[in-house]
């Protein structure tokens, strides 16, 4: 097939927005599936993606469409994942595109992440074409929407598709215009191999699978290549493409898109964003500079039951075959047991790693409160980064504490600015920036469109944050993030004490201003959910030597059988037997024993 | 009521088959508002000589919460008929820890109990059942939950007033004048052998606890020879397992177990078989040694629970 009739896009959308369901209408209407064998969305292939409404990992379906021109293309559509948390990988896959189609809900109009999406599809110079999705919903605003996209993106009003998905109305007309306004792909066949792989996962047959897509070059069945980041060598098992299932084709060539197996044991090998070449005769400048995502949230991950720990290894082992994002080192708890610290891209990161490990490997976990790498310069001058508070040093040791910051950037309508501006200054959160979005006239009953800027310590967004902003704005702010990098804080560690003994599971990094009503909190939870024991156990919050929260459950008193006869001295005995299981349940702090659950509520609290 | 008549028949078929010790203890259980002096009288005369009585309380507002369908009035009035029918070993029951009720409240009930001077008194916490009416209210929010600090201060005032009358804390919930604990609830304690006879009736022998089906229609249906069994429970109380509900029945006892008793009738000296659980319920001021001797102490009394299934096996 000739270059000049290929054309690789993807869609980019906030979520909810309509990109699975584009994406269907266009592998239906161009005859690569029929509708009746489209399931609920052929993109998002993993149980929790559809459930979530997400994509979290981008996939690439090959379609022929034959133009008005009489002409057929190849169209290339790369689905890219719709979370912030993603990000990295949203780039990696702009990279493999020359152009993207930027779907618009026109209910909601613009949201954070259709900016931030947005922009990151103009630094990598790809031809965008806006469309406004779901003109069939009755709360629709198409008028308002593309006013939006005029004022706030730039746009002429006759750029703008207007269409919805679901009903495939206007959709033809997308498959025309990506045709006309998307470049086919430059690069040269004969030139030595140079491919960007965009994603990867792990097959039990055929090993490491790697979506790439060829700039430069040719790659068929056999062929011998490296990965430039880490030299690692490989054979090309297969080649191919999906349409949208993997269809072994005999070479892809410069501009293609599609797959390789690689036969190699782990996706860490073979990590999205790295450069593909030839073992002999290769290039030596890799596409794209690479560097693997970095996890910016931390958490312990444990079982409940300490002799599951083997099983919560081999878990995270075979997670880790298709996430190389996710990092996970071993680490011990006095009071939890073995487990492994591990590295997240994001909340809704850990969140999908959490419900995998419980879902697909049936593990009952105590996963402990998220939190973030600080970097801490001694009074001795030796620099360690510590992402456990249990690590923290003591307070005369520390000289210095950097933390991560992120530039923050919130969407909502105007009528919610007052509440989400106190919650982000609750949250640390310092002003940079206001911009009213459009100058449209008929603003609703919620006001005009707002986008706030602000900037903000990474651990203050790690709790209730995003929760506290969907609740406080009805559910109309989105919000986008970016790392910004790290600035000093004055923090210190809030330990909790049960019965004089620290428990490192509750251990957190707070502003010392904070201490007295987080230490009052944690406390509080904890007289609440610890039963009574046969003796009185303080309950401490401290920073340091110095308590900043304190209250003590009284000893227990009564716990007795009034009445034990002939007649039911078997019922008795078996509730005395239900009381000695119940106890086995029990986690220890020192000689306190709490209930599984308590302990979880208390994680719980933010 | 059972009639006279059929207790008589009943005493009299036992005294064909077995011999009746002349001062057996022969008690029978009634409620006030179901008896009145001329049947007092006359089992009285039949052989009845202890008589326990379901007084609960002496205040109608607890009865009523109690559901009961006597008053107060009724239940002095059932004592009144004991002793002028001539028992003299007289055993109250009454109920403390209701929802609202104070250790003031309870404090008169007590004072009460003791001016009608019985021989004997079982106090009982009041166990809240799930699915009862009373839990009902106290979960829909109609009456107060029962403060377990409150039962226990109770607990305790009755403890000191009783032991300042006389009365020896001889059982968790039982008290009574010197020598009129009940000898057939001592067999329980003791975990003794003992035979149930009748529906519903627990048995204890052999190694082997059971009990009669509770459905009069199956129980007769025995006899008539249309069921092959009667019993609805038949529990088999392996060695390992008697031993320890000896351990947890006689540490009900106020004077506790006896490691010679225990070691002459199991071949175990529980202070070493025991060792660990000794030691630690020792340590929480639950248990107390003395030389071969183990028995609860005040505050052990309330937690009981906790001492008991630290001894189960397994």
């Amino acid at each position: 097939m000739e270059q000049a009739l290929t054309r690789n896009f993807c869609i980019i959308a906030h979520i909810d927005h309509g990109k699975s369901t584009l994406a269907d209408r266009l592998i239906e209407l161009t005859g690569t599936m029929r509708h009746e064998d489209i399931g609920e969305q052929v993109m998002d292939s993993m149980e929790l993606e559809r459930e979530r409404g997400i994509t979290i990992k981008a996939k690439a379906v090959r379609l022929h469409y034959k133009a008005n021109n009489g002409q057929t293309y190849r169209l290339n559509l790369v689905d890219t994942p719709g979370h912030v948390d993603f990000s990295y990988e949203v780039s990696r896959t702009l990279v493999a595109c020359e152009g993207a189609v930027l779907v618009i809900d026109a209910t909601q109009g613009i949201q954070a992440q259709t900016l931030a999406n947005t922009y990151l599809a103009m630094e990598n110079n790809l031809v965008l074409i806006p469309v406004i999705n779901k003109i069939d919903l009755p709360g629709s605003e198409p008028e308002r929407v593309l006013e939006e996209i005029v004022s706030v993106l730039g746009y002429k009003a006759s750029d703008v598709l207007l269409m919805s998905a679901k009903t495939g109305q206007g959709v033809p007309p997308l498959l025309e215009e990506i045709i006309r306004r998307i470049p086919p792909p430059t690069g040269e066949a004969t030139r030595p191999l140079r491919a960007l792989i965009f994603d990867s996962r792990y097959d039990a047959y055929k090993g490491v699978i790697a979506y790439l897509r060829v700039a430069d070059g040719r790659i068929a069945k056999g062929d011998r290549l490296r990965l430039m980041s880490n030299n690692t060598e490989m054979e090309v098992l297969e080649v191919g493409y999906f349409a949208p299932q993997p269809c072994p084709a005999t070479e892809l060539t410069a501009g293609d898109v599609g797959y390789i197996a690689t036969g190699l044991k782990s996706v860490v090998e073979c990590r999205v964003g790295d450069t593909v070449t030839t073992l002999q005769g290769g290039v030596t400048e890799p596409l794209i500079g690479y560097h693997p995502p970095k996890p910016m949230v931390f958490a312990g991950i444990y079982t409940t039951q300490a002799e599951d720990y083997k099983y919560l290894r081999e878990a995270i082992d075979k997670l880790n075959l298709n996430d190389a994002s996710l990092t996970y080192e071993p680490e011990s708890s006095p009071i939890l047991g073995y487990g492994f610290r591990c590295g997240f891209l994001g909340l809704l990161h850990l969140d999908i790693v959490r419900e995998r490990l419980e879902r697909e490997f049936s593990l009952s976990l105590v996963v402990t409160a998220p939190g973030v790498t600080f970097t801490i310069t001694k009074t001795n001058g030796q620099k360690i980064t510590i992402n456990n508070p249990a690590a923290f040093p003591e307070p005369m040791e520390i000289e210095k504490i950097e933390e991560p910051w992120v530039k923050i950037s919130i969407i909502t309508p105007s009528s919610f600015i007052g509440a989400l501006m106190e919650l982000l200054s609750e949250s640390e959160g310092v002003y940079k920036y206001q911009e009213y979005l459009g100058q449209h006239q008929s603003v609703g009953e919620l006001g005009q469109r707002v986008r706030l800027e602000y900037e903000m310590p990474l651990r203050c967004m790690l709790t209730t944050f995003y929760d506290q902003m969907k609740s406080r704005s009805r559910g109309y702010a989105s919000l986008d993030y970016e790392f910004t990098g790290y600035r000093e804080g004055k923090l210190v560690k809030l330990d909790v004490l049960v019965n004089d003994m620290p428990v490192d599971a509750f251990s957190r990094i707070i502003p010392p201003d904070k201490a007295h009503d987080v230490g009052k909190a944690m406390v509080a939870k904890l007289k609440e959910v610890i039963p009574r024991q046969l003796f009185s156990v303080p309950l401490q919050a401290a920073v340091g030597s110095r308590i900043v929260a304190r209250q003590d459950i009284s000893a227990r008193r009564k716990d007795v059988l009034a009445k034990c006869y002939g007649g039911d001295i078997t019922r008795k005995r078996k509730l005395l037997e239900k009381q000695k299981e119940g106890k086995k349940k029990m986690k220890n702090i020192g000689r306190v024993e709490v209930p599984k659950e308590a302990f979880l509520e208390v994680l719980k609290l933010g | 009521m059972l009639p006279v008549k059929d207790i008589g028949d009943l005493l009299s078929e036992i005294s064909t088959l077995y011999i009746i010790d002349e001062a057996a203890e022969i008690t029978m259980e009634a409620n006030p508002g179901t008896i009145d002096e001329a049947y007092l009288t006359a089992v009285r005369k039949l052989g009845v000589n202890r008589l326990s009585l379901g007084v609960q309380s002496l205040n109608d507002r607890e009865l009523a919460l109690l559901g009961r369908i006597h008053t107060a009035a009724e239940a002095r009035d059932a004592v009144c008929f004991a002793r002028g029918s001539g028992f003299d070993n007289l055993s109250l029951d009454f109920i403390y820890g209701l929802p609202g009720q104070t250790l003031t409240d309870w404090e008169h009930s007590v004072d009460d109990a003791l001016e009608i001077a019985p021989e004997h008194l079982s106090l009982y916490a009041l166990t809240l059942e799930e699915d009862t009416p009373m839990w009902t209210a106290i979960t829909e929010g109609f009456l107060p939950g029962i403060d377990p600090d409150i039962a226990a201060d109770m607990y305790e005032l009755a403890e000191d007033r009783l032991a300042a009358h006389g009365y020896s804390h001889y059982e968790i919930s039982n008290w009574a004048l010197p020598g009129r604990e009940c000898r057939h609830n001592l067999t329980y304690w003791r975990n003794l052998p003992y035979i149930g006879a009748g529906v519903a009736a627990h048995s204890c022998m052999d190694g082997h606890r059971f009990a009669n089906t509770k459905d009069l229609d199956k129980y007769l249906g025995y006899f008539s020879g249309k069921k092959s069994s009667l019993l609805e429970l038949d529990e088999e109380i392996n060695p390992e397992l008697e031993l320890a509900e000896s351990v947890i029945l006689g540490l009900r006892l106020g004077e506790g177990i006896n490691a010679d008793d225990i070691k002459s009738r199991f071949g175990i000296d529980i202070l070493a078989h025991y060792r660990r659980q000794v030691e630690e319920m020792a340590a929480a001021g639950l248990l107390e040694q003395t030389d071969r001797h183990l028995k609860l102490t005040r505050r052990g009394r309330l937690l009981s629970n906790e001492v008991f299934w630290r001894f189960l096996p397994g």
